[in-house]
């Protein structure tokens, strides 16, 4: 009761072999049969198992936890009885197996992760625990009195067992945003930039000829897009840590995969395909066959090329600007100086001698720079790209916000730190689930 | 929806915390160990975390659409500014005695001179550009951009580098080629002579190219050596005593164009025309687009600022920015008529696709 597994108003199952005929069976003289005292308690076994299950389905409303000891372990664990004991397990708000050994630790992970194909997380600090937080999909070790064991073959080490709310709930909501949002946002920038070749293919007969200057491409993922995809998947946050742990249902964001369904890898990969049409056609149709600059010349390979690449970077590095709502002066720098970096790149490389520079020689101060054709296609090639989204990301923010949107807005007006309010959010936020039914009911009487 | 109370109480936190009576005893120790608070590694960092509110959502598109449009209306101004005259000569410039077999015409010694007539409907400010254009002519093709050699054009003692040159990098007996390669080897070679009123109108072909490719791409002492010697005549010859930085026509042609459909600059009309003018146009119909469908074209346009003619800049600005306003409308109106509670619980879209355990 002391860490609130067990609470006031649950039914408890408990499968124990305390009963009279096993401990008659385990004194009896002069040697206790073992085969027999084996198939009688598992037999009682089963049968405690069973009992539970129909209490369990009689009493739907109710939660349930089922407490079972070491001893009786041994035979739900065996193979013809793991699925009833999973089953039952499964239907319990709590399960507490006492007085259970390392092995047996391990064999209930491994039963709960094959058996539901859920990920697990185990936690444990001594050295009994090594077994089950390895068996784990993630295993957190404590570092503390019973020393490093637990620390060495985990996969997260923390200090202190309560330090598990904020890992699960601040970080972990934070990492799978962050990861989700970074693999979208990869495929977006890579097809926007890819499918802007790709068209171009179809206009030199599929010849091979690149749109760009080799080194334009080679450097695309290295120096002007990168940063910004570092800024997002390290640092982003969409919502503070405060926030993080006052409402927990955040964390089913992650559970219930919200970030990364197919349908938002799809929409951004989209978006990117879209992204790469209208750079390509507008820049196109905007610059060609008529004169470019003031004294007639047209645009050429290099003039158009390096106008189109500028679009490029320019949409997808506003493109980030636009998705994340976290701005710290890392981003800033991230985000404005990668396109920074894109003009000091073409100068410098420009300078280089044309043996190096090809194509490039001289094209940002020479074509690019002095001419307003230049700047007047980027810009509406930029907005028009972006246009698109922005629309979307409104309609989205105001009709259809996700939860991390919705606790973005009450801080924005100011409602977070309100508590009734929270508390309506969070009780409304909740989904049909007797899982932390008691826990709630109990937080609730315990506040108030 | 529901009455605040007076009082604010501390709000209590909703998840239970467990294991309170875990490491309490060695506090002191505990603290010795725990490592030094910084904004950066506890990801506290001040920042701005802005949101798509209706009135940023409203202003933004306004803003948008109020830069846009006066720039579109001023780029079609100057788009509509510019006069074009283009006239597609290479159907009607074969004899009607070769039409059918307009191959062996090109191909053939027979004189290739042609007359056209332009008519100038509008003022044409100087300098009047005369332009070739050219369509279905992939000079973007990967295996034609490279058959050149960059250093042989600089370099007087390069002229043995006729690497990647090949077909057109030697004659038959290993002399190099200079300028070796397709691109110069393809060189244009149709010629205008445009007179008015039976005067004849200079055409400057001075400073018709890019001042970095004559200064540092083509060299001041790299003369053409056995150029266009060859039994397959590609296009033009060149005068083998002016050095490459000055035969401008053959630079203007080796920057190679990005699509198949292009222009190049031909050269310069110092004088106005006016409307009302006609043009006299005695071309040398010599270069073979016939074998592969390809069209000729000979423009003259002017250019101002914003470049040639083109509506699409200024079109595309008006549209962009017309799309913004009514995006703008749109998004008034929608916040205007359902102005629900942002933040509102009950729209999650958990609460509206109830979620099973």
């Amino acid at each position: 009761y002391a860490c609130s597994l067990l609470r006031q108003g649950m039914r408890q199952i408990i499968v124990t072999l305390d009963s009279p005929e096993i401990v008659a069976l385990e004194k009896a003289t002069p040697a206790p049969d073992k085969a027999a005292i084996a198939q009688a308690s598992k037999r009682s076994v089963v049968e405690q198992l069973e009992e539970g299950t129909a209490q369990v389905s009689k009493f739907t409303s109710d939660a349930f936890a089922l407490i079972i000891d070491g001893k009786s372990l041994v035979y739900a664990l065996e193979p013809d009885v793991e699925k009833l004991f999973l089953a039952l397990a499964v239907g319990c708000a709590s399960v507490i197996c006492c007085r259970s050994s390392p092995k047996q630790k391990a064999l209930v992970t491994r039963l709960v992760k094959s058996g539901t194909k859920k990920t697990t997380l185990a936690i444990g600090d001594g050295a009994n625990d090594v077994g089950m937080l390895q068996e784990a999909d993630i295993g957190v070790g404590i570092s503390g009195v019973e020393g490093m064991q637990a620390v060495m073959s985990s996969d997260v080490a923390i200090a202190q067992f309560r330090f598990l709310e904020r890992l699960l709930l601040v970080h972990g909501h934070w990492c799978y945003r962050r990861i989700s949002s970074m693999i979208c946002y990869f495929f977006y920038k890579n097809l926007a930039f890819g499918f802007t070749i790709f068209f171009y293919e179809a206009y030199t007969t599929f010849s091979g000829q690149p749109a760009y200057n080799d080194w334009f491409m080679s450097l695309y993922n290295v120096f002007f897009t990168s940063l910004p995809v570092i800024a997002l998947g390290v640092f982003d946050q969409d919502v503070s840590s405060k926030y993080c742990l006052k409402f927990p249902m955040l964390y089913q964001e992650g559970v219930q995969n919200r970030l990364f369904s197919w349908r938002r890898i799809l929409g951004w990969m989209f978006n990117g395909v879209a992204t790469a049409t209208i750079i390509f056609f507008f820049t196109v149709k905007a610059m060609s066959p008529q004169g470019y600059d003031r004294d007639g010349k047209p645009a050429d390979y290099p003039i158009i090329g390096a106008t189109m690449y500028t679009a490029v970077v320019w949409v997808v590095n506003l493109q980030m600007a636009l998705a994340i709502t976290y701005f710290t002066l890392i981003q800033h720098v991230f985000i404005w100086g990668s396109i920074a970096i894109w003009y000091l790149f073409l100068l410098a490389y420009g300078a280089l001698p044309p043996s190096i520079s090809t194509t490039a020689y001289d094209v940002f101060v020479e074509t690019l720079a002095p001419t307003p054709a230049y700047y007047a296609v980027t810009g509406f090639v930029v907005v028009s790209a972006l246009v698109p989204y922005f629309a979307y990301s409104s309609v989205q923010t105001r009709f259809f916000p996700m939860y991390h949107t919705v606790i973005q807005w009450m801080r924005h007006q100011g409602k977070a730190d309100d508590p009734e309010y929270c508390e309506a959010v969070r009780q409304s936020s909740i989904g049909h689930t007797t899982v932390g039914l008691t826990a709630r009911s109990l937080a609730r009487s315990n506040s108030l | 929806k529901k009455g605040f109370p007076e009082s604010m109480n501390s709000s209590a936190p909703s998840s239970s915390s467990a294991g309170q009576g875990s490491a309490e005893s060695p506090a002191a120790r505990r603290n010795s160990k725990r490592p030094k608070y910084s904004k950066f590694t506890q990801q506290e960092l001040p920042a701005c975390k802005p949101i798509l509110t209706p009135k940023w959502v409203i202003s933004i598109f306004l803003l948008v659409s109020v830069v846009f449009i006066p720039i579109g209306v001023v780029s079609l101004y100057a788009s509509r500014d510019v006069v074009e005259i283009v006239d597609r000569y290479d159907a009607d410039c074969i004899p009607v005695s070769s039409r059918n077999d307009k191959l062996s015409y090109i191909q053939g010694p027979e004189d290739k001179t042609c007359n056209r007539t332009l008519t100038v409907t509008k003022l044409m400010k100087k300098p009047v550009h005369v332009y070739y254009q050219l369509e279905g002519f992939y000079q973007n093709h990967r295996r034609y951009v490279r058959s050149r050699n960059d250093q042989q054009l600089r370099n007087p003692g390069h002229a043995r580098d006729t690497s990647s040159c090949s077909p057109e990098d030697t004659t038959p007996n290993g002399v190099p080629i200079v300028p070796c390669g397709l691109v110069a080897w393809s060189l244009f070679n149709d010629t205008y002579d445009l007179s008015r009123n039976q005067q004849r109108l200079t055409i400057n072909k001075k400073g018709i190219s890019w001042k970095s490719d004559r200064d540092h791409k083509f060299g001041k002492n790299v003369y053409p050596q056995n150029f266009q010697n060859g039994t397959l005549i590609g296009g033009g010859t060149l005068n083998s005593s002016i050095p490459l930085s000055e035969q401008e026509d053959l630079i203007v042609w080796m920057r190679t164009a990005a699509l198949p459909n292009f222009r190049k600059l031909y050269g310069r009309i110092e004088v106005d025309l006016q409307p009302g003018d006609v043009i006299r146009v005695t071309l040398q119909n010599r270069y073979n687009t016939y074998s592969f469908d390809g069209k000729k074209k000979l423009v003259l346009s002017t250019a101002n600022w914003l470049g040639g003619k083109n509506d699409f800049v200024g079109i595309a600005y008006l549209t962009v920015g017309a799309l913004c306003f009514f995006l703008a409308i749109l998004f008034s109106l929608i916040y205007l008529i359902k102005p629900r509670q942002l933040g509102d619980p009950a729209y999650l879209s958990w609460n509206r696709n109830p979620v099973g355990r």
